[in-house]
């Protein structure tokens, strides 16, 4: 210890000193070490065993709290009753008060020290818990929320928090996370105290009188089972199983467990999540899925008509087609008809020629030599004929005489008596008279 | 009109999803496709509606500027 220049004291003021006051601190802590060494009893609250040399929680009643704390080695020595030291337990310590002064770089701070534990049942409050828990079940006001419709979509959301507390940001950023933008109401309220519990009751009752609200959400972060206690008030927990509204609660961390989590619509472990529940749809996967539907509906109309449509032109068009389809067989039908026509034709040529061959070729052979002779008499008699054709005779310079009307002159004296005779040459007849 | 006010946005979404399985059948002649299709396209713009609704954006209000908001909507 450095020595200091003591300082003048506070005039008009009686009281011994000023003394240094890490002097008076060390004095403090060994008067305090002087005290009677006793036992006290209570319930165990915040409950922290850490890593340090020492394990520190406060011992606590309904008139009063000591903070305590214990060597880590002492408190391990407890064995399997050490397991038994938690939040809300009923022990009985032993030991002392103790005072650490501090120093400069440190605080100083009380403490029962600690040197001997019993642990001696259930806690009170943690038992008096209990006993509620089990009386709303049995009244059943677990249920009434439970039963509640809770809105996929909810356009007005309540929320009952502390002003300055982290959780109105998760809430937000769970909201946010939906891709959600209605309308939040707060009603703001202490969440720690002796005050909270009957602010917080007004607050959930005045959101539900409201009929734009939809949904109610009661956050608040972690902390000792004394800090949440203000949600395991039976005023508190009645109202919130009887609103018309679904409360969804989120108090204290995931291993807290308070009264309002069992009586409300849901429970979560966090306010991010408590959000997310307040509004169950996702609103960005819902566009994208109700444009899918609005084009999935699109299609089906369109191609109930389309498809409809081009049936019945099919079913329109199919008689033309039909007698298309006959037209052209008709067509190929004729085509094979005077194609099979033509070959009739040819082949019937064909054969006529061959027979006119053959039947010439059978004419050839029927001629003989008999047919010869027959030419050449008859030619012979046919020159025989000519020979005395009357007609060759004048040819030669003769010429025949009759007396005009045809009756021949053939003397000297019959065409004297006739005197008008006709003479008749090869290229014309002459009328001459007799003269003798 | 209309039926589709008296839906919440989860009984509207239902009812698209049992319309379009019913489409997808392909069971639907053509009279019931198109009626399904028009309360179908109702449906859709309801909930399009809804999402709008939530949609412009968060608005933060205390709860006495909310009471105090809804005791002036008689007066305006």
């Amino acid at each position: 210890m450095t020595e200091q220049a003591r300082p003048e004291g506070i005039p008009g003021v009686e009281s011994a000193g000023p003394f240094a006051v890490g002097v008076y601190a060390k004095t403090l802590q060994a008067r305090m070490r002087e005290r009677a060494r006793v036992q006290l009893f209570g319930e165990v609250f915040n409950m922290r065993r850490g890593r340090g040399a020492k394990v520190y929680f406060e011992l606590r009643d309904g008139d009063g709290a000591v903070p305590c704390s214990m060597w880590r080695n002492d408190f391990e020595k407890l064995g399997p009753a050490a397991d038994a030291v938690v939040d809300g337990a009923q022990i009985v310590v032993a030991g002392g008060p103790d005072y650490y002064p501090g120093s400069r770089t440190s605080s100083p701070s009380f403490s029962f020290q600690v040197t001997g534990v019993r642990v001696a049942g259930e806690g009170d409050l943690l038992a008096q818990l209990d006993r509620l828990r089990k009386t709303l079940a049995a009244e059943g006001l677990f249920e009434p929320q439970k039963q509640l419709h809770r809105p996929l979509l909810p356009r007005t959301i309540g929320v009952v928090t502390g002003e300055a507390g982290k959780a109105r940001d998760d809430v937000l950023a769970g909201l946010h996370r939906r891709g959600w933008g209605g309308r939040v109401v707060w009603a703001f309220a202490p969440v720690q105290d002796r005050h909270a519990a009957p602010r917080i009751t007004q607050a959930l009752q005045d959101l539900a009188a409201i009929d734009e609200v939809e949904v109610i959400v009661v956050a608040r972060g972690g902390g000792s089972l004394a800090d949440l206690f203000a949600f395991c008030d039976e005023t508190l927990c009645r109202t919130v199983a009887l609103l018309r509204v679904p409360v969804i609660a989120s108090v204290g961390h995931h291993t807290d467990r308070t009264l309002i989590d069992d009586v409300a619509a849901v429970s979560c472990s966090t306010p991010t999540h408590a959000a997310e529940s307040a509004v169950p749809l996702h609103c960005t996967e819902a566009r994208a899925s109700v444009a899918r539907c609005a084009a999935s509906l699109q299609r089906h109309g369109r191609q109930a008509v389309v498809v409809r449509a081009r049936a019945l032109a099919q079913l329109s068009r199919a008689p033309a087609e039909h007698v298309a389809r006959h037209r052209a067989r008709l067509h190929q039908w004729l085509r094979e008809i005077r194609a099979a026509g033509r070959r009739g034709c040819d082949r019937r040529r064909t054969d006529i020629r061959t027979r006119a061959v053959v039947l010439d070729r059978k004419l050839g052979a029927a001629r003989g030599p008999e047919t010869e002779a027959r030419r050449a008499r008859v030619e012979s008699l046919a020159a025989a004929i000519a020979a005395h054709d009357p007609e060759r005779v004048i040819a030669r310079g003769y010429a025949v005489v009759d007396d005009r009307e045809g009756n021949l002159i053939t003397s000297a004296q019959a065409a004297r008596d006739a005197r008008a005779v006709r003479l008749f040459f090869a290229d014309a007849d002459v009328d001459a008279r007799i003269e003798e | 009109m209309s039926e589709a006010q008296q839906h919440t946005y989860e009984s509207a979404t239902a009812r698209i999803e049992e319309i379009i399985r019913r489409l997808d059948s392909g069971e639907a002649g053509l009279r019931e496709t198109l009626d399904l299709c028009k309360e179908g396209r109702e449906l859709v713009e309801f909930c399009a509606g809804e999402l709008d609704a939530v949609g412009q954006g968060l608005e933060e209000l205390r709860l006495d500027e909310l009471v105090a908001r809804l005791e002036q909507r008689p007066a305006e």
